[in-house]
C-alpha cells in the first residue's frame, strides 16, 4: 500500500510515528499550516512555524524516507485575533516558496465576520498563485458552516475542481460532492470519522474526488488511520487500485495542481531499478 | 555522477573483442560502446546468434554496460569506407545492416543502436538526400520498434545531418518517435557545433540516448585524447549530471588502438580527475558553465530589477532541477552542492552587480530570513561569492546556521565563507558540529589552514567522550587526530 497523507501535523509528532508512517506505506504527504492549540499573539509567531514547515520539517521527514509539503495560510479561528491577521501581509512571500502545494487550512470556525474577510482573501490569494486551496470546515455547527463555505468558494471564483473540502462526514458529504469540489475526510479515534463509517461513504459516493487522511496533531489522533482505513477497504470488497487511488492517486492528483510535488524517492530509502534516461522501459528483455 | 563511464571497441581495433572488454572493464570503466565489425562481433556471420549470447554473457560477467555502435569503415564495402550509407543511390545494404545491428543490440540488452547519415555524394541533390534518410530510418525505426531498442542518430562532421540541429529537425519531421534518440560526440560538438558541447547537452537532454567523450579543436574534426584540444571536460561532465542523463558516455579515440590500454587508463583518470573537481562558488570558471536558459533570463530580470530576486529566487529549484552536483560521491550535496545552489550563487552574484554594499546586504539577509531550507543554502553557498561590504551581514547568516539542525544548512555554513570570516570560536565549534551531526568534514573548507591546537583538543575530548560511552568516533575525528601532531 501507498499512501499520501494529505493531512496531518507532523510538527506535533514525534520520530516514532514517522518510523512507523514509514513502515505501513506512507511516502509523502502535506502538512496544512494551522493552530498550535496555544492561541498565538504575534505575526513573529507565525513566521517561525512557516519557515518549520518548509524548512525543518521537511528536512525531519526526509530523514525518515518521506516526501513532505505543506500548505500555508492564516487559520480561520486565528483569523478572529487582529494581532495574527497582519500575517495575511507575508503569506505571498511563502506562497512562492517550493513544496507549498496549496493555501490553507483556510475557512471557518465561528462564522464571524473577521473569519469572512481572511477566507475571501486567502482564495484570491489562491487564484493569484495558481495554487489549490484547503479548506477546513467548523467542528460546531457543521451543516450550516460547509453551505456557507461553499458559498464563498463559488463566489471567489476558483475553479471548484481547485478547492477540498475537508473534515467531512454523512451529513454533509453530498453537498461537497455536488459542488465539485474535492472531498476530504479525516479518521481519527473517537471524533470526525471511523474507517468502517469511511467505507460507507465510499461505497454510496464512489472513490472519485474522495480524499482520506489522518488528521493527526496534538490531540488524540491516529497517524497510521489512512493505513487502517486503507484495511477496511480491502476488508469490505474494494480492489487494491482503489484502496491505491484514494489513499495515493487522489491527493496527488488534486495536490499535484499546484506543480510543485516531488514525489522521486528519497536516496537511501528505496531499492532503485535501473532505469533509463528517466524510465525504465524495457529493451529487448522479453525475448 | 548519474551516467555511466565507457570506452569504444573502436578505440581496441588491434585486440580481440574479449579482450578489450575485459581490459576496458579492468580500467574501472563500467560501459563499452561496441563497434559491430568483421572482427568484432561480425554481424554477417553464421554463428552470430551464439556470439552475441556468448558476449551478453561476458559483459554481464564484467559489469559493463553497452551501446551497439555502427561506424565499422570497411565492413560492408571492402573498397569504400562507409559505403553504402542511407543517403546514396542504394541504401539497401546499410539498413539492412542497421537491421542487424537492431536485432543484436536487443539480444544484448545494449541501451541502443547509434548510426549517422553518410556523407551526401556530390551526385545526390540535398533533397533527394533528405527524403532517403527520413525513408531509412523510419525503416529502421520498425525494426527498432519490433524489439524495443531505442535508435541514437548521431551528428558527424562532414556528413549529411552535421549539426544536433539537423538531428532534431529530421526527429521532429518524422513526428518525434519515442524510440528515435540523439547520440552526441562532444567533440563534434567542439568542432563544429555553433555552442559548447554543454550547451548541446542541454538542449539535447531529454532525447540522449548516448554520448561520445573525445576532445577536439575547432573547425578540425579529428579525435583527441582529453587535454590535447578545447573541450571544457568538467563543465561537460557537470551538464551531463545537470541534465540527469543516466546512459553511457564512452571514449571515443578510434585512431588510438595502436596504444589502446595506455590511452584508455590516461583517459579515464581524466574523467575522474573532471568529475570530482570542486565546485565552490569561488569557482568563477565552473559557475559560469552553467547557462540554463531560464537562469539566463533570470540574471537579465535581476538586472534591471534587482527585487525580481525576491520571486526569482525560490524558484531556482523548480526551473533549473535540484540533483547534488556529485550524486556518486557526495547524493545528498553536502560537500559540493547542488544544482540549485550553484543557480542561486550565480543570482546573487548578479544581484551584486547592480546594489551598493547596504542595499546589499539588506536583500541578501531578507532573502535568507524568509528563505526555505533549499533557499537559505543557496544563501550560504553564495556568501562567497559576494563583496566584502556584505560580509558582516554574512556572519550573521551563518552563525543562525550553526544553530540550525538541519545538516545541509551546517554544511553550507563551512564553505569558504564561513572559513574567511568565521572568528575562532565559532568555526571550532562548526567543525565540532559538523562531527556531530554526520557532515563529512570535507564540506568544511579551509580544514587544514585553520586546524589549531585548541580545535584537535576539542576533537580528542570528543573523540574520548564517545569512547567512554562505548561509542564508535566518526573516522573524520580519527583522521584529523591522526593527521595533525
Amino acid at each position: 500500500m501507498r499512501i499520501f497523507d494529505p493531512h496531518i501535523h507532523m510538527t506535533s509528532r514525534t520520530t516514532d510515528d514517522y518510523e512507523a508512517m514509514f513502515a505501513a506505506g506512507v511516502r509523502a504527504l502535506v502538512e496544512p499550516s494551522f493552530w498550535l492549540g496555544q492561541p498565538r499573539t504575534s505575526v513573529a509567531s507565525f513566521t517561525d512555524y512557516f519557515d518549520s514547515l518548509i524548512g525543518w520539517e521537511r528536512f525531519r521527514a526526509a530523514q525518515f524516507g518521506i516526501r513532505h509539503h505543506c500548505t500555508i495560510a492564516l487559520n480561520p479561528k486565528e483569523a478572529n485575533d487582529p494581532r495574527c491577521a497582519e500575517v495575511l501581509g507575508v503569506l505571498p512571500r511563502y506562497l512562492a516558496k517550493d513544496g507549498v502545494v496549496a493555501v490553507g487550512e483556510v475557512g471557518y470556525d465561528s462564522m464571524t465576520p473577521e473569519e469572512d474577510t481572511a477566507f475571501a482573501t486567502q482564495l484570491a490569494l489562491a487564484v493569484e498563485h495558481e495554487l489549490p486551496a484547503l479548506v477546513h470546515t467548523p467542528h460546531r455547527d457543521k451543516l450550516a458552516g460547509t453551505k456557507r463555505t461553499l458559498d464563498v468558494v463559488r463566489e471567489s471564483g476558483i475553479d471548484p475542481g481547485r478547492v477540498i473540502v475537508d473534515h467531512l462526514n454523512e451529513p454533509t458529504v453530498g453537498l461537497v460532492a455536488e459542488s465539485g469540489c474535492w472531498m476530504g475526510f479525516s479518521i481519527y479515534p473517537d471524533t470526525k470519522m471511523d474507517e468502517k463509517r469511511m467505507v460507507a461513504i465510499l461505497q454510496e459516493y464512489g472513490t472519485d474526488r474522495m480524499v482520506v487522511n489522518s488528521a493527526a496533531d496534538w490531540g488524540r489522533s491516529d497517524p497510521l488511520k489512512t493505513y487502517k482505513t486503507g484495511l477496511a477497504m480491502l476488508d469490505a470488497g474494494f480492489a487494491e487500485s482503489d484502496v491505491d487511488k484514494v489513499l495515493w492517486r487522489n491527493p496527488v492528483g488534486f495536490y499535484g495542481q499546484s506543480d510543485r510535488l516531488v514525489l522521486d524517492e528519497l536516496p537511501g530509502f528505496a531499492p532503485s531499478p535501473q532505469t533509463f534516461a528517466g524510465n525504465s522501459v524495457l529493451r529487448g528483455g522479453g525475448q | 555522477m548519474t551516467f555511466h563511464l565507457g570506452y569504444g571497441t573502436n578505440g581496441f581495433a588491434n585486440h580481440r573483442l574479449e579482450d578489450a572488454l575485459r581490459v576496458i572493464a579492468d580500467l574501472g570503466y563500467t560501459a563499452v560502446a561496441l563497434t559491430l565489425d568483421h572482427h568484432h562481433l561480425d554481424p554477417y556471420a553464421d554463428d552470430v546468434v551464439k556470439q552475441t549470447k556468448h558476449v551478453a554473457g561476458l559483459l554481464d560477467d564484467l559489469g559493463l554496460r553497452c551501446v551497439v555502435e555502427t561506424g565499422a569503415r570497411y565492413l560492408l564495402d571492402p573498397y569504400r569506407k562507409h559505403h553504402p550509407t542511407l543517403v546514396c543511390d542504394e541504401p539497401g545494404r546499410r539498413i539492412d545492416f542497421l537491421n542487424r545491428a537492431v536485432r543484436i543490440a536487443a539480444d544484448l540488452n545494449a541501451d541502443c543502436v547509434s548510426f549517422w547519415s553518410g556523407i551526401r555524394p556530390s551526385t545526390v541533390e540535398p533533397e533527394t538526400a533528405w527524403r532517403r534518410l527520413r525513408s531509412g530510418v523510419a525503416t529502421v525505426l520498425d525494426e527498432a520498434a519490433a524489439h524495443g531498442v531505442p535508435l541514437g542518430l548521431e551528428p558527424e562532421p562532414g556528413m549529411f545531418v552535421e549539426h544536433l540541429s539537423e538531428a532534431l529537425r529530421l526527429r521532429e519531421e518524422l513526428g518525434a518517435p519515442e524510440l528515435l534518440g540523439i547520440t552526441l560526440d562532444v567533440g563534434h560538438c567542439v568542432a563544429v557545433e555553433p555552442d559548447d558541447a554543454a550547451t548541446c547537452l542541454r538542449r539535447a537532454a531529454g532525447l540522449l540516448v548516448n554520448v561520445q567523450l573525445d576532445d577536439m579543436r575547432t573547425g578540425v574534426h579529428e579525435h583527441l585524447e582529453f587535454g590535447e584540444g578545447e573541450l571544457n571536460l568538467p563543465g561537460t561532465l557537470a551538464a551531463l549530471t545537470e541534465v540527469g542523463y543516466a546512459g553511457v558516455a564512452a571514449v571515443e579515440l578510434p585512431r588510438h588502438s595502436h596504444a589502446a590500454p595506455d590511452v584508455a587508463a590516461r583517459a579515464i583518470t581524466a574523467l575522474r580527475a573532471a568529475s570530482v573537481l570542486p565546485a565552490r562558488p569561488s569557482d568563477v570558471e565552473w559557475v559560469t558553465q552553467v547557462d540554463h536558459p531560464w537562469l539566463v533570463e533570470a540574471e537579465a530580470r535581476v538586472r534591471r530589477d534587482p527585487t525580481a530576486i525576491r520571486t526569482l529566487f525560490p524558484a531556482v529549484g523548480r526551473k533549473v532541477g535540484r540533483a547534488a552536483l556529485r550524486t556518486e560521491t557526495d547524493p545528498q550535496g553536502l560537500v559540493h552542492g547542488t544544482v540549485d545552489d550553484l543557480a542561486r550563487t550565480r543570482l546573487l552574484a548578479t544581484l551584486a552587480e547592480v546594489l551598493d554594499g547596504a542595499e546589499l546586504a539588506g536583500e541578501v539577509a531578507q532573502l535568507y530570513r524568509y528563505g526555505d531550507d533549499a533557499e537559505r543554502r543557496g544563501v550560504l553557498r553564495g556568501l562567497a561569492a559576494l563583496p566584502p561590504a556584505a560580509a558582516e551581514a554574512g556572519v550573521d547568516i551563518v552563525k543562525d546556521a550553526l544553530r540550525a539542525n538541519d545538516i545541509r544548512l551546517v554544511a553550507a555554513a563551512m564553505g569558504e565563507f564561513g572559513a574567511r570570516n568565521l572568528d575562532d570560536h565559532s568555526w571550532r565549534h562548526g567543525v565540532l558540529k559538523c562531527l556531530f551531526v554526520g557532515v563529512p568534514l570535507a564540506a568544511v573548507a579551509d580544514l587544514d589552514r585553520r586546524t589549531d591546537a585548541e580545535l584537535l583538543r576539542m576533537v580528542g575530548d570528543y573523540a574520548a567522550e564517545r569512547r567512554a560511552a562505548g561509542r564508535e568516533v566518526p573516522a573524520d575525528a580519527v583522521t584529523l587526530l591522526e593527521a595533525t601532531p
